[in-house]
């Protein structure tokens, strides 16, 4: 039996149309989305952005009002008095503001038009300003410098403090609202409820290919890429350098027997389809796939690791994995730490310091989620009631040749340890090679619905390679004593009061988390939330001073046998 | 609380895709909800010997998608149309006629009575779904023998189906050679689907089809409906013609028929009674009849509409997919009445009590169940190892016992030719199924 080609079946009459699959009859639902459809994967700005329009928040930034934001006005388009009086009536406040709501929603309903004339309130970096929404003008600089346009101002605004809007209406009538800034998101950091479905998307391009037509600005997402590698004819010879220098992805000229003309700073548009063509032809753009189109189908990946032999065994490896992705997030974090504050510093150093240490934090954050997910897996493994968390440390993490190792040594982001961090982060071999041999095992054994955790691990390691890539990249064109704050990275000495504090703050997370695996679902997401807390807030801020003294940020063995090392299976 | 609908499993070992090869490429049947696809041709002989991996990809395009019904099911509709036997007579004298002239050999020896067909349109209108159409045909002996029961009918019915909200339409199977210009206006006020019996030019229908002193009925035939065909109103009139195994001359007889003016032409093979198709019969009548396809096909991927009716339905069964256990709604949407106001399952069954299941007074549910469960296809021992189970279902259940490896070879035959030509059609002429866009774009 050989696995089918990637076919495509053409439906022929309106049964095989009508065939979608039925979930229950042969789709597998697995927990979470693909990486494709979050947040971090989109291109999610305000002009107007791809997945979603960031501008359609402040529609609804003052309460019970939806509002068209121009560059010099504000203008109410819907307002819900209902929704007013009964917050009103719920908070027991005077009945004042219903009225207003009522006023405008009847005037709106008549045609009549209502503006924000002034709005008062506190504007983040800006503080408290009282702004003539028709005068704010760019470029506004120096002290008491203002917002430069009215979506400016708005988006300014700190969610929560008061708002004071002075509206004018129909007949030079003046009313005045007061209310907080609304919250955009609720506790679970999803939309809030009064945004409507459909809302946050309703301002996009459409379709966003026209987008790429007018913006060839080279900075796409490689999911909307506007430049890609051409797609290599079957002789050509992949490392000849005609065949690898990035194309424009909507050029006009389709054949691929030779190579398209190169993407540069000049106008495409004479070589780009136009819109019309776009409408026609769009299904002739080719797919991007690490960095270039392909026109054949692509097969999947397969894992390419041996199956282990017993379900103790994959158990086994399943504690190691969670404990290598403790050891590596403590080795980024250790490098993350250890980078200069670019506040002061000059460009381009400081660009990519940012950049670096926003990576670093990312990735090691990454791996404390690869963490939950493999514990996931094993309570999924597990029969009920017996699941234990793996919160142990890996005491040595895979190396570069099957059954090699090397030993976890935090340190600072020098050319060597980012070289390392590379490594063990390169596809197929290292921490992949002990992920593919436990996917081979559940594809053989199941339960398949926890494989997908496993391959988003897998994928998601080779997004850190990369990402690791880039780091080498952007660090390795400076001297290390020029972005490092102490080239000798030395830990903080014994008895180090904030070393200790450190410490004990380390262990509170590991006890939280274990109680929130333990206990599980929402039972267990308030010590996961609290531990989440911590890390970002009172852990992070410990060791932003423990850096600031020139120590490494490291975390000590602790003999708890819950949270001891652990060794390679 | 009423039972779950009673299912008969399918065997898990039976076929489930046929594959077939059309002027346009290959494709593949996908046997259970008649599903086709276009196949690549990297993948072409993979279902020539399909291992584990293919039976998987058909298992899943095989399942039942929303808004189709399991095929397993034994479903019991309410009856959605029936015929009333109006008619115990006949003035014709046809060699081959299963209903004895309507007489039903003695069974059904007087003619409907005006209260029994109302009893009968009321029961059928109480219990139909109001959301899709009624249909209550007119057979006999001939209908138009009994006449006046025709048009009280008619009236009542649709006076009854506008008082309720319901679209009632009518149906009639006549030898035409009564038809009177009254009656023809009643066929046109109401938008009849017609069907004229007619075998064929004048030597082949006079021979087959008689009067009962021995006269010829063609020129009768085509004097009584030319009015029709030149002026039908609302109706739909297609012609049918009876084929036995003793002349193959489909396309003559067809060319002859269409020469009066007929837009529709369908044949009906002859399987049960005297001068039936038997043996080799049923390999020329396929030759035939797909030779005459083929050159209708022709025309019609030309541009021009299609005449002959067996081809035509096959097509657009084939293109929404029909699918089903049944060979027809006997026993299930349809039922047909005999003079005494019994519902039989079929009106070639009039008289033939084990398919009487009820009469103007309700169903006999519990009988109707029976009937339905032991004629459903997965019931059929020869059925379930053919690729065309659920196109054919077996075949009319009163012929089942006439049922030979040669008449099944037919069915099977033109099932590939119809689907070859399904698929040359649509990459032809994408439009043949959404006429409505041409009238839109003209």
């Amino acid at each position: 039996m050989s696995p089918l080609p990637p076919v495509k079946l053409v439906p022929r009459n309106v049964a095989a149309v009508r065939r979608v699959p039925r979930q229950a009859a042969d789709v597998v639902v697995v927990a979470g989305n693909p990486m494709s459809t979050r947040l971090e994967s989109g291109v999610g700005n305000c002009f107007p952005g791809l997945e979603c329009d960031l501008r359609n928040l402040e529609r609804r930034f003052f309460p019970f009002l939806e509002v068209d934001v121009g560059d010099n006005s504000i203008t109410i388009v819907a307002a819900d008095a209902a929704g007013a009086a009964a917050d009103a009536k719920a908070r027991g406040l005077p009945a004042d503001g219903p009225k207003a709501y009522r006023t405008i929603a009847r005037d709106l309903a008549a045609g009549r038009s209502w503006q924000v004339r002034r709005l008062q309130g506190t504007f983040g970096s800006l503080g408290e300003l009282t702004l003539d929404i028709a005068t704010l003008a760019a470029p506004s600089s120096g002290p008491g410098r203002q917002p430069p346009d009215a979506w400016t101002a708005v988006r300014m605004l700190t969610e929560g403090t008061a708002v004071v809007l002075s509206l004018r209406g129909p007949g030079n009538a003046a009313l005045e609202l007061t209310g907080n800034r609304t919250r955009y998101l609720d506790d679970n950091g999803a939309l809030a409820d009064m945004f409507l479905p459909g809302e946050m998307t309703q301002s996009l391009c459409s379709p966003w290919t026209h987008d790429f037509r007018d913006c060839g600005c080279f900075y796409w997402a490689s999911n909307h890429p506007d430049i890609a590698l051409p797609p290599l004819p079957a002789a050509a010879d992949p490392s000849d350098p005609q065949w690898n220098l990035s194309a424009m992805w909507e050029r006009q000229d389709r054949t691929i027997a030779t190579p398209p003309r190169p993407a540069t700073a000049d106008d495409p548009t004479p070589f780009e389809l136009r819109h019309q063509e776009i409408n026609g032809a769009w299904q002739t753009l080719n797919f991007v796939v690490g960095r270039r189109e392909i026109v054949t189908p692509l097969g999947a990946g397969r894992a390419t690791g041996d199956p282990l032999a017993s379900g103790a065994e994959l158990a086994r490896f399943l504690r190691y994995a969670a404990g290598v992705e403790l050891a590596v997030a403590q080795e980024y974090l250790a490098a993350a730490y250890s980078l200069k504050p670019p506040d002061r510093l000059a460009n381009p150093l400081a660009d990519d310091l940012r950049a670096a240490h926003a990576e670093l934090m990312r990735i090691a954050i990454g791996e404390m989620k690869h963490l939950r997910a493999v514990n996931d897996v094993l309570r999924g493994l597990a029969a009920p009631g017996t699941f234990q968390p793996a919160l142990q440390v890996a005491s040595r993490v895979p190396g570069q040749q099957p059954g090699e190792t090397r030993p976890v040594v935090p340190r600072a982001a020098t050319a060597a340890a980012i070289r390392d961090f590379i490594d063990i982060e390169r596809p197929s071999v290292s921490v992949d090679s002990v992920y593919a041999r436990i996917l081979a095992t559940l594809e053989r054994d199941g339960p398949h619905d926890l494989e997908q955790s496993v391959r988003t691990i897998m994928a998601e390691g080779e997004d850190h390679f990369e990402t690791f890539l880039a780091i080498q990249q952007w660090l390795g064109r400076h001297q290390e004593t020029d972005y490092l704050r102490s080239t000798t990275g030395a830990p903080p000495p014994a008895g180090d009061a904030g070393h200790k504090t450190l410490q004990a703050g380390y262990l509170d997370l590991l006890q939280r988390l274990h109680r929130g695996y333990t206990l599980g679902g929402t039972a267990g997401a308030p010590f996961v939330n609290q531990a989440r807390s911590d890390m970002v807030g009172p852990i992070d801020a410990t060791a932003q001073a423990i850096a600031e003294r020139g120590f490494l940020v490291v975390f000590d063995r602790i003999d708890d046998p819950r949270f001891a090392p652990i060794d390679p299976p | 609380m009423s039972a779950s609908p009673p299912r008969v499993a399918g065997d898990a070992e039976n076929p489930l895709f046929r594959r077939f090869t059309s002027r346009a490429g290959e494709h593949v049947l996908i046997v259970p909800y008649s599903r086709i696809f276009d196949l690549p041709p990297e993948l072409t002989p993979r279902f020539d010997a399909p291992d584990a991996e293919m039976g998987r990809l058909v298992a899943a395009l095989a399942t039942v998608a929303e808004g189709e019904e399991p095929l397993d099911l034994v479903p019991e509709p309410p009856p959605q149309a029936m015929s009333l036997n109006v008619s115990s007579a006949c003035n014709l004298a046809c060699t081959y006629c299963y209903a004895d002239r309507g007489s039903f050999h003695g069974r059904q020896p007087d003619p409907m009575t005006p209260a029994v067909a109302r009893d009968a349109v009321d029961r059928l209108l109480a219990g139909a779904d109001p959301a899709r159409p009624l249909t209550v045909g007119f057979l006999g002996g001939e209908p138009f023998v009994n006449r006046a029961l025709i048009h009280d009918v008619v009236a009542y019915a649709r006076g009854r189906g506008e008082r309720l909200g319901l679209d009632v339409r009518f149906s009639v199977t006549t030898n035409a050679t009564l038809l009177r210009p009254a009656d023809l206006q009643l066929l046109r006020d109401h938008g009849f689907a017609v069907t004229v019996s007619l075998d064929g030019d004048a030597a082949v229908n006079d021979r087959r089809r008689p009067r009962r002193g021995g006269a010829g009925s063609f020129a009768a035939v085509r004097r009584a409906i030319a009015p029709l065909l030149a002026d039908p109103g609302r109706a739909k009139v297609a012609a049918r013609a009876t084929v036995g195994g003793d002349d193959f001359d489909l396309a003559g007889r067809f060319d002859a028929i269409r020469e009066l003016g007929f837009g529709e032409v369908g044949f009906a093979p002859l399987k049960s009674s005297a001068g039936a198709i038997e043996g080799d019969g049923w390999r020329r009548y396929l030759a035939a009849l797909s030779d005459l396809a083929r050159r209708e096909l022709g025309g019609t991927l030309d541009g021009r509409p299609l005449a002959l009716t067996n081809l035509a339905i096959a097509l657009r069964q084939l293109h929404r997919g029909a699918s089903a256990p049944y060979p027809c709604g006997a026993g299930g949407g349809y039922f047909s009445v005999s003079a005494q106001g019994r519902w039989y399952a079929c009106h070639r069954a009039i008289g033939d009590p084990a398919y009487e299941l009820g009469d103007n007074r309700g169903l006999d549910h519990d009988r109707r169940r029976q009937f339905l469960a032991a004629r459903h296809v997965h019931a059929q021992t020869d059925c379930g190892a053919c690729w065309a189970r659920y196109l054919c279902a077996g075949g009319c259940h009163q012929e089942a016992a006439r049922r030979s490896p040669q008449s099944c070879d037919f069915i099977r035959g033109w099932l590939e030719f119809c689907l070859a030509a399904y698929c040359e059609l649509v990459e032809r002429r994408p439009d043949y199924f959404h006429p409505r866009r041409m009238e839109m774009a003209s």
